[in-house]
């Protein structure tokens, strides 16, 4: 068996699931691991399947598209690659970041890149930009992995000065201050 | 994966509403340090505590840096001196106390507890020579704190040691007159008290405890005040049973941070995790007030009627979230009203919505008690006693701790202004009603004996 990834996209209606998987089915194809999300009218999912050696790339995207495209969703998949240990086995701690302040463009750009400059991982983004200078309709919440040997306070002082620039209030808080108040 | 209301509603509560860690407390045990040559008793304490204690204000900060939640308080407990140090006379408890205070600034720790004894019952000659060194003990002093227990639910009241402490606490003061009787800020005399309480001043290790043990208090009264701000402005209609409920999620959070942090703290220390007390500790600054919660559930002040069974509700709700949070819960838990400590109650106090009676009433149902209160200088021992021993009855007859912290002012007079300083305070001198200067009541001494419903076994 290989692996696949297989990302679907479209506006959102009921039914998408139940027709990806319906094919996924008929194709003999197991699901691993499923994540789904909607943004505003918009559906996104990913699947990750095990696909039997002897069904193709693209005849697994011919079944897949052709079911799909009449509902008005685009499928991509790809061959799974093996993972390259030496990428996901930094030692690393949990943090949340948020800020909060006026909308314009590239501030999740600015935020992100002096992220990726201190090699710190996203894990999970929320962000809602609704337009105006009220803070609490501009939010930004990433869930990240912090490298235990990354500079901490130079991680913390860029972030700083980089949500002064922008007008942002911004929290850098570890993730178990979340799940201690937050779960049982 | 958190909901974005989740990650909001806690960085609103980091972010604005004064949420820290009070006092992370380590408890030392000084029993085998005895000895019976007071120099060589010296040598070993001063070695012990440094010793323990020498990485507990770094470690404090490294944790909170982590978390964002600071430490605020550092502070170390140790066992009765008066039974480490029993051989010893007043005099060389004075030295001991010096000794004390020397190795809590070696520690950078701003307070040290546990000059302390346990009378309920009767005073032996180690507790007698402590207790006499106390006035200059805690004059000579800054950081040593102090504290009796003269009284307990099992034991009865020990009216002896009762009006032995109106005395002690009006030398206190005398030698402190310059200071507006600072002395007895760091004095409190207790009726049932907890062996394992993190807080200043009553903080000791109790005979029941190991060797070391890291005890933690959480406080949070202005989260708290902000929850039910916000619950209330979004729904005026709130009933009590509804503001309970907010005020026991609140100290549940907040608890359960205190704990997160206490354990963390304890593990890189190497130290056993003690209890979390759960309480709410003001701090003399707008928005630490426990006396401002009293105005956010809807009276004009703390002191008016319907504060007695706003502080019941209060103290019940964080007990009940708090408890549930924490794996350990212990020391005093409940709401302190300290008044000079505490800028909301100090302003009660001065417009003459609260008196010391009122306050009495209160301590029934929460922790503490009379706590930081200010009294003419000329209160005779005897009354002062008297308000002592009113205040243990409480303690006795309802199994709960009970304490006082009376500060006779030397040469002022109620209406006149006290400054104590710091995380201490200031306040106005509070009028003793009804006080003839003796009590004859009282001075027949002698023991008070325990209630009947101490016979339980």
């Amino acid at each position: 068996m290989k692996k696949m990834i297989i990302s679907v996209l479209g506006q959102d209606r009921p039914g998408i699931i139940a027709a990806v998987t319906h094919i996924l089915f008929e194709q003999d194809c197991n699901i691993e691991n499923v994540s789904q999300t909607i943004l505003q009218n918009e559906f996104s999912g990913i699947f990750i399947v095990s696909v039997p050696e002897a069904l193709s790339e693209r005849d697994l995207h011919r079944h897949l598209d052709a079911g799909l495209s009449p509902m008005g969703l685009h499928v991509y998949e790809k061959g799974l690659s093996e993972i390259n240990g030496s990428q996901t086995a930094v030692e690393s701690e949990p943090f949340v970041v948020v800020t909060k302040g006026p909308d314009r463009k590239g501030l999740v750009a600015s935020i992100t890149a002096i992220m990726a400059a201190h090699r710190v991982n996203v894990t999970n983004l929320q962000a809602v930009f609704k337009g105006g200078d009220d803070p609490n309709a501009n939010i930004m919440i990433y869930e990240v992995d912090i490298p235990s040997d990354a500079n901490h306070q130079a991680l913390r002082r860029d972030l700083r000065e980089k949500a002064m620039a922008l007008s942002l209030d911004i929290s850098i808080q570890h993730k178990l201050i979340f799940e201690a108040i937050n779960r049982v | 994966m958190f909901s974005d209301r989740e990650i909001l509603s806690v960085v609103e509560m980091l972010k604005n509403e004064n949420l820290d860690v009070r006092t992370v407390t380590l408890g030392l045990n000084l029993l085998d340090c005895a000895s019976d040559d007071v120099g060589r008793f010296r040598d070993n304490i001063y070695a012990r505590i440094t010793g323990a204690a020498k990485n507990l204000v770094k470690i404090c900060d490294e944790v909170g840096d982590k978390y964002g939640i600071p430490v605020v308080n550092k502070r170390i407990s140790v066992s009765p001196i008066a039974v480490a140090g029993a051989p010893f006379n007043a005099r060389q408890m004075v030295k001991v106390a010096e000794t004390l205070n020397e190795a809590a600034g070696a520690a950078c720790v701003d307070f040290i507890g546990g000059f302390s004894a346990l009378v309920e019952k009767g005073i032996a000659r180690g507790d007698r020579a402590l207790i006499e060194a106390m006035p200059e003990a805690l004059t000579g002093t800054q950081r040593v704190c102090a504290s009796v227990n003269v009284a307990s639910t099992r034991a009865g009241i020990n009216i002896d040691a009762v009006l032995l402490m109106g005395k002690t606490i009006k030398e206190a003061a005398r030698l402190t007159a310059d200071r507006d009787g600072l002395a007895c800020a760091k004095l409190c005399v207790f009726a049932n008290i907890p062996q394992d309480i993190p807080f200043m001043a009553g903080a000791y290790l109790g005979i029941g405890e190991a060797d070391a043990v890291i005890n933690v208090g959480v406080s949070g009264p202005g989260v708290v005040k902000k929850a039910i701000d916000r619950a209330v402005a979004s729904n005026p209609d709130l009933n009590l049973g509804q503001i309970s409920e907010i005020i026991k999620h609140t100290a549940y959070k907040v608890t359960r941070i205190g704990e997160l942090i206490g354990r963390e703290v304890a593990q890189r220390l190497g130290i056993k995790f003690g209890v979390v007390d759960l309480s709410l500790a003001p701090t003399p600054n707008v928005g630490d007030s426990v006396g401002e919660i009293f105005q956010s559930l809807g009276l004009a002040s703390i002191g008016v009627p319907g504060s007695t069974v706003a502080l019941a509700l209060l103290n019940d709700a964080v007990k009940k979230g708090g408890a549930f949070a924490s794996s350990k819960v212990g020391g005093l838990s409940g709401a302190f009203i300290p008044v000079s400590e505490d800028l909301n109650i100090s302003q009660a106090a001065a417009q003459g919505h609260l008196s010391i009676e009122k306050l009495e009433a209160m301590t029934c149902v929460c922790s503490v008690g009379l706590d930081m209160v200010a009294i003419p200088g000329d209160t005779s021992e005897e009354t002062l006693a008297a308000i002592i021993a009113d205040e243990m009855a409480i303690g006795v007859i309802n199994k709960k701790t009970t304490a006082t912290r009376l500060i006779p002012v030397p040469g002022k007079k109620a209406g006149d202004h006290a400054f104590f300083g710091g995380l201490l305070g200031e306040s106005i001198i509070m009028p003793v009603n009804n006080a003839t200067g003796e009590n004859r009541f009282l001075r027949r001494g002698g023991l008070i004996p325990s209630p009947i419903h101490s016979l339980v076994n």
